[in-house]
């Protein structure tokens, strides 16, 4: 340490620019002395007059609030800018301005204090992102990060925090496509890599512990495709920012979990207000309606339609089986899909939160809770209540840190088991039999199937508790020297529960029927020790960032699934031991276990050239003994050419030009566990055991090469902010459930594949401050994303199970269909191509490949602010087809109702009709399956939806003062407002046979005490 | 300083090493590796009983709406579709779609249960902790067991990937083998089986084959294959080992658990709910259709042929009445619902072998032989004795009363009737008849599209 007084010279000016750059709470933790040093009567306790002018970048600023810290005594600034104050000699002023940063400046005998606010905006470069192990200033980041912030995740009435990224993010794609609460949304981040369904989760890491990403198993029909979100118990409102890295050189240091992108959600803190405590309070509430409906035909038209078919087969309708037009009510209309999910849920959420501390310690304990019903009839709701505690200590030295943070949170989702429910919905028969009769109980009389209802009569509940526990401990060794350990403790318990009442079933067959459950439980244990050593330093220009650590990590995962029977009564239902028979029908025990060391070098220049160098080796028990270790990499750099912000008058247009650039590997292990493992398993008979796999002990790790090169541009002072991105994944030795004929015994077993996926791209975003005046600001974000994935190589796909599901030089989500051939003149019925003209339809017809992917996607975000009154607004974007909406229909002529597209069927040679003849016949049957996967059997379902609106009005702190409130602000949010789209099913994104996303619209307050 | 880092770096090196440790993770507790399993005779036993076990679950062994006995009784013309389900009416209508998601269960789950046999088979080989006397009996087993299932997959699909290692490497590409090859391996395990096995079945308990059981079996086989001499070799030696096997007299007993008839059962005791066999809980109508659980029941052509004596229209055949129509529905199994189990899902009994030889006979010449066979089942079902009332019948009208017969006796079991019209040819004449939409192509199902998807190797069937 020979240049220590070099050193403490230069920690002297990055103090000072510390102090001006910084928010102030933080300025308050330096001594005084340090930035003021020359004020010559600090101590004088007399009154006197201050005035000064507040300006920014455009001159002096009207109306800022002046106000003697800890009293209520203030002013505002005149037309001028200017303001007289009388205060004492130890008084702090404090100047706030609606979108700027408050600024803290203390008295120390001064007459004038001429004070320059500077905006939030301007900040952006200078924020500092969370990269996981280390956190660097946005400006200087070699690597690929996204961010949103509370500013954008809080204004949405959501469950899963994920919900919030969508639209938000370029290179991010989000789906919820169910309007069903709590049930996994699709995450990918910058496509698809893996072949494998279940193998493009990315890595979530919640105050740096890392949670199973993989959605809870749920036995219920609406939640069995996409599970529970893991996430739902994790209160969005106590989120400050989520971060979505992206390239190698962000997610590299994740090693072989980073393959698929690593999404960092980081809580709330406290904030030290100097021994000030204070209360957060947010309450909304609101209403939520599926988006849309689809055009039915109306009794009249479907009973046409059906005659026509009978007429159209040379039938009559004596001869074919038509309860619609023989047994039931000619004239009765039920709209279905009012009356299956049609309803209006109502929602109420309430947040709240204490934080304070003094110097050395600051705290933040909040809690919420939420309460949401559904849109389907009679009772079911979504319940959650969290809690959440932050601590943070550090030693009067300033060398022990703590950080504590947990966070709880328990949820309870009541849904139906209730398979098929929306499909229903669109083919009931108009003219169907009542649902209820005159007692209120169901009616089975004349239904050929179930009542629809009766699926409400197995509700099934779903409860999840989730406890996320975290505790950093860093000390300085020595100047620049940290040892930090991280340790991390999570518990999901989750169980699930089917009821089948009685009355699920035809009142005939209830003598029959036995009270019965199916219920699971998944518990899921974690922890990790993270042990970290960091070094920093500067040598001159140089400066160096360095960091090496080491993970320990155990996953225990349970999962019981159980069917009970023979219930005395219905209340006693799910209690176990009131079952006559309990059965176990699955009890699986998995452990994972995770090591691996990892590194970190960063180096700049002169605070212009940044270069990056991470690197991991993994170890992973998800792999046969030989196989457990891999190594990974990365290397970064970035170069600031253009860093050039000038001051008032003096604004070159063009002020910030940065390039960067990265490679590296990543991986991924997100496999089952054991599958290398020749075992056996016990039967559901007694004594047995069974083989449940088939085993491949020489899997070993994927590879995932990332390459990015991007260029960053700011202009007239950053007001403009320019970001592009080119990205290339190339994902190999995939490691797959390899698709397997049944021939084999099962239907796949895991192995790698020799193909190779590129994901690549090009990200657009740009954030602009349009207008910013004294009185209103307008700031726009603009992302678009040109996503390509294609299969690049797979050696003899000729002959694999693959062959027909994927094409060498075409992306993954493909579908290889016939080519359609329009309506038969003849036979009036749809046609596809025999390519190769043996007579026969089969996969070697199906040869016309369909892009499922999406072809670009963006999001539009608007922000605008008149003095208290805000409005934001954001609008998603993707361009991509769907399945066509009338192949979700019966064909046309047969039972069951059908879209409006159904009037207008082809009658006689020569018509040019874009729906086939109405028949019953197996042939047109045939026909309309085969058109359904055919080049016709896709449409566009590009659309522009309205995502999220939030207006609200920050009621002035002059009036609030009298009140001693410090903060309030009431608004009106909605989610999902508008859909503009072609498409004509149910939702372009979820498709024609989902629940649509909801529409929600919401009133709430926020009070700051 | 330097001290400092020289602990750190010791410190982080003593992390890596102990990673290597630190990643093995334990078989978790319910999982048995191979190596555990071959290890002993108990948990070898185990695997085999797994197979029994699994029988129960298989979708084309379990009696449920995707088993061989509703699927065939659907395409032969046993059984209507009553409820509205297209893939089973696909089935009725004999114009299956390769993608029918009905098909696809039958045949996988009947390869799954291959591949827990050459398991087993390849265990018992590769490990060698199991005494050679257990040895021998669960290679016999397993054999019956594969041998019985390609023998429906044959017949049903016609030409085959004949399966015979758990290897998936080799087994993923396998192409067809003519139905000629199956039947010599099904043959070669059946003799496999019968030199391996005992006389006897274990605890008293007809769910684990013996010799005679394979000896059964082997009899349809010869039968199938018109090997009419070797048919009545084995069936005699089955009816001759009169310690183990008789007809009941009363016909509610015959499906009964364990009963005197049986050769060879599967057991529900990892059934589901309260139910106990799969015919009980789904051909058993309790209220009118249509009922997307029930969604079958008896034509109007099985109820037709049985004369008014017999009494196992009585017996074997229920009816519900309703409002519009009158159905019918197999009543062999009685049971619907119950906590206890009475009855096992029957695959192999004495009634068939006594057709057998008698159709055997027939076919040798051995008239009077043969008649006295058929009489045993004529006699139960108290229908006249053709020794009296016939004896002088010709050989061709004698197999014309053996066949009537063995569609009245064995109705809705294990396909009977779907194989025998196709064995003997008949198909065409009798289904082309009620069925407007029957091809003579259609007597063997689709290969599932997606398996053709997934094997390059795998060509369809003709009319597909």
């Amino acid at each position: 340490m020979k240049n220590n007084l070099e050193y403490k010279g230069m920690l002297h000016i990055c103090l000072l620019i510390i102090c001006f750059l910084v928010p102030p709470p933080y300025f308050a933790h330096f001594p005084h002395g340090h930035c003021f040093k020359t004020s010559p009567n600090l101590l004088l306790p007399q009154q006197q007059q201050i005035s000064g002018t507040v300006t920014d970048d455009y001159g002096p600023m009207p109306g800022v609030h002046v106000l003697i810290k800890g009293t209520n005594t203030g002013t505002f600034t005149n037309l001028q800018g200017e303001y007289f104050l009388l205060v004492n000699n130890t008084d702090i002023l404090v100047f706030s301005y609606l979108g700027y940063h408050n600024r803290e400046l203390p008295v120390l005998g001064r007459t004038t204090l001429d004070v320059q606010m500077e905006s939030e905006v301007t900040e952006l470069q200078e924020v500092e992102v969370n990269a996981g192990y280390y956190s660097v200033k946005e400006k200087e980041r070699t690597g690929s990060i996204s961010r949103v912030t509370a500013k954008e995740i809080e204004p949405q009435p959501i469950v899963s925090p994920l919900e919030a990224l969508q639209g938000r993010m370029a290179g991010v794609e989000v789906e919820q496509g169910v309007g069903i609460t709590g049930l996994a949304p699709t995450i990918r981040i910058r496509g698809t890599n893996s072949l494998r369904n279940d193998g493009n989760y990315p890595l979530y890491i919640v105050d740096g512990i890392p949670l199973n990403s993989t959605p809870l198993q749920s036995g219920g029909s609406l939640t069995v495709s996409t599970g529970i979100d893991p996430l739902n118990t994790l209160n969005h409102a106590n989120i400050e920012s989520i971060e979505v890295l992206k390239d190698a050189d962000a997610t590299a240091i994740y090693g072989s979990r980073g393959a698929n992108g690593v999404i960092l959600i980081s809580t709330k803190k406290g904030y030290d207000k100097q021994g000030e405590t204070s209360l957060d309070l947010s309450l909304y509430s609101g209403i939520s309606e599926v988006s849309n409906k689809v055009k039915l035909l109306n009794t009249e038209e479907y009973l046409a339609i059906r005659r026509k078919a009978i007429e159209n087969d040379g039938f009559t309708q004596e001869d074919v089986y038509a309860p619609e037009l023989t047994l039931w009510d000619q004239n009765r209309y039920t709209d279905w899909q009012e009356t299956l999910f049609g309803g209006t849920a109502s929602m109420t959420d309430v947040n709240m939160a204490v934080s304070g501390g003094n110097g050395y310690t600051s705290y933040r304990f909040g809690g919420s809770f939420r309460a949401q019903g559904s849109v389907f009839p009679e009772d079911f709701d979504y319940k959650r209540t969290t809690a959440n505690i932050n601590l943070n200590h550090r030693s009067k030295d300033n060398r022990f840190k703590l950080d504590f943070s947990a966070n709880y949170g328990v949820d309870k989702n009541r849904i139906f088991n209730g398979s098929n429910f929306i499909n229903y919905a669109l083919t009931a028969p108009p003219n169907a039999p009542p649902i209820y009769k005159g007692d209120g109980s169901l009616n089975w009389e004349n239904w050929v199937v179930d009542n629809p209802l009766a699926v409400l009569e197995q509700p099934q509940d779903i409860r999840a508790n989730n406890l996320l526990a975290n505790m950093a401990l860093s000390y300085t060794i020595i100047q620049g020297l940290d040892l930090k350990v991280n340790l991390g403790y999570s518990k999901l318990d989750s169980e699930d529960m089917i009821r089948y009442y009685r009355e699920r079933y035809n009142p005939a067959r209830w003598d029959k029927i036995d009270l019965g459950t199916a219920q699971s439980a998944t518990n899921r244990l974690s922890w990790i020790v993270e042990p970290q050593l960091m070094y920093q330093r500067h040598w001159g220009k140089l400066g160096m960032d360095a960091l090496i650590g080491s993970t320990f990590q155990d996953n225990r995962n349970s999962y019981l699934n159980v069917s009970s029977t023979g219930y005395a009564n219905k209340s006693l239902m799910g209690n176990l031991s009131a079952a006559n028979e309990v059965r176990v029908l699955g009890d699986d025990n998995t452990e994972y276990r995770y090591g691996a060391l990892f590194g970190r070098l960063g180096l700049n220049w002169a605070g212009k050239y940044f270069l990056n160098l991470t690197g991991r080796r993994d170890g992973s028990s998800r792999f046969g003994p030989d196989r457990r270790f891999s190594n990974f990499w990365a290397l970064g750099g970035a170069w600031i050419f253009r860093e050039k912000r000038g001051v008032q008058e003096n604004v070159p247009f063009w002020s910030f030009g940065k390039l960067r650039g990265s490679y590296g590997t990543t991986g991924s292990d997100q496999i089952p566990d054991y599958g290398f493992l020749d075992a056996y398993e016990a039967t559901d008979g007694v004594g047995g055991l069974y083989p449940t796999q088939l085993y491949n002990p020489d899997y070993s790790w994927e590879v995932n090469k990332k390459l990015e090169a991007s260029l960053q541009l700011g202009f007239i002072n950053d007001r403009i902010n320019l970001e592009l991105n080119w990205y290339r994944n190339r994902s190999s030795n995939q490691l797959v459930g390899f698709p397997l004929p049944f021939i084999t015994g099962f239907g796949s077993v895991q192995a790698n594949l020799p193909a190779l996926v590129q994901n690549s791209g090009w990200e657009v975003q740009t954030e602009t401050v349009n207008i910013r005046t004294k009185n209103f600001s307008w700031r726009t974000s603009i992302n678009v994303t040109f996503p390509d994935n294609k299969l690049l190589e797979f050696d003899n796909i000729g002959q694999t199970s693959y062959d027909n599901q994927y094409k060498v030089g075409y992306p993954l989500n493909i579908s290889m269909v016939y080519q359609y051939d329009g309506i038969d003149p003849e036979t009036g019925l749809y046609r596809v191509v025999d390519i190769n003209e043996d007579g026969r339809y089969n996969s070697e017809d199906r040869q016309v490949i369909i892009n499922r992917g999406r072809r670009y996607y963006g999001g539009l975000g608007n922000h605008l602010q008149y003095k208290g009154l805000s409005l934001q607004f954001l609008f998603e974007y993707i361009d991509q087809d769907n399945l066509r909406n009338v192949f979700g229909a019966p064909s046309p002529g047969r039972y069951g109702n059908g879209p409006v597209d159904f009037l207008n069927t082809w009658q006689e040679p020569g018509d040019n009709a874009h729906i086939q003849k109405l028949s019953q016949s197996s042939a047109a049957r045939t026909a309309f399956s085969r058109a359904a996967s055919s080049s016709y059997g896709m449409e566009d379902a590009a659309f522009l939806r309205l995502k999220n609106v939030s207006l609200s009005y920050n009621l002035p702190k002059a009036v609030l003062q009298q009140i001693k409130i410090s903060a309030m602000s009431v608004y009106v949010r909605a989610q999902n407002l508008l859909t503009i789209t072609p498409y004509q099913g149910l939702d372009p994104q979820g498709g024609r046979s989902s629940v649509p996303p909801l529409r929600t619209i919401t009133c709430g307050i926020q009070l700051n005490l | 300083m330097k001290n400092i880092w020289y602990t750190l770096l010791i410190g982080i090196c003593f992390a890596q090493t102990s990673c290597e440790d630190f990643v093995e993770v334990d078989v978790p507790d319910n999982k048995i590796v191979s190596e555990t399993v071959f290890g002993s005779d108990e948990t070898a036993n185990s695997a085999v009983t797994g197979i029994y076990n699994e029988l129960f679950k298989a979708d084309f062994s379990n009696g449920g709406l995707r088993s061989v006995s509703l699927l065939g009784g659907l395409s032969a013309d046993e059984f209507w579709t009553t409820a509205l389900n297209d893939e089973l009416l696909e089935f009725g209508e004999n114009e299956i779609m390769a993608e029918n998601s009905y098909n696809l269960p039958l045949w996988s789950s009947a390869y799954n249960i291959i591949y827990m046999c050459n398991a087993v088979m390849d265990g018992l080989e590769r490990y060698d902790g199991v005494s050679s006397t257990m040895k021998l009996r669960l290679l016999g087993e397993t054999a019956f067991v594969r041998a019985f299932v390609y023998f429906y997959l044959v017949n049903l699909y016609g030409e085959l990937p004949l399966i015979l290692s758990p290897d998936y490497r080799t087994n993923a590409l396998a192409s067809r083998s003519d139905a000629q090859v199956i039947y010599e391996s099904i043959i070669s395990d059946l003799e496999t089986a019968i030199s391996n096995l005992g006389d006897s079945f274990l605890d008293g308990q007809r769910i684990r084959p013996n010799k005679y059981t394979a000896l059964a079996l082997l009899a349809r086989v010869y039968l199938y294959r018109e090997n009419w001499e070797k048919a009545e070799a084995a069936s005699t030696q089955v009816i001759g080992n009169i310690s183990n096997f008789d007809l009941l007299n009363n016909l509610d007993e015959v499906f009964l658990a364990n009963s005197k008839e049986a050769i060879w059962q599967i057991t529900p005791a990892g059934r589901s709910l309260s139910y106990t066999t799969n015919e009980g809980r789904i051909l058993i109508l309790t209220s009118p259709p249509p009922d997307s659980q029930k969604p079958v029941a008896l034509t109007k052509d099985l109820i037709g042929s049985y004369a008014d004596v017999d009494i196992r229209r009585e017996h074997w055949i229920g009816k519900l009445d309703t409002e519009d129509e009158v159905y019918h529905y197999p009543f062999k199994y009685k049971v619907n619902s119950a906590d206890e189990i009475t009855e096992y899902s029957m695959v192999l009994r004495l009634a068939e072998q006594y057709l057998i030889r008698a159709e055997a006979r027939a076919q040798l010449g051995k008239i009077p032989e043969a008649i006295s066979d058929l009489d045993k089942i004529r006699i139960r079902a108290n229908l006249g004795q053709l020794s009296v009332i016939a004896p002088g019948i010709n050989r061709s009208a004698l197999l014309d009363s053996i066949h009537l017969e063995r569609r009245r006796e064995l109705f809705t079991e294990w396909g009977h009737r779907w194989l025998d019209l196709k064995r003997t040819e008949r198909a065409s004449d009798v289904l082309g008849s009620i069925k407007t939409s029957w091809q003579p192509s259609d007597g063997l199902y689709p290969i599932p599209e997606s398996e053709i998807d997934k094997n390059p190797n795998l060509e369809q069937n003709d009319g597909y």
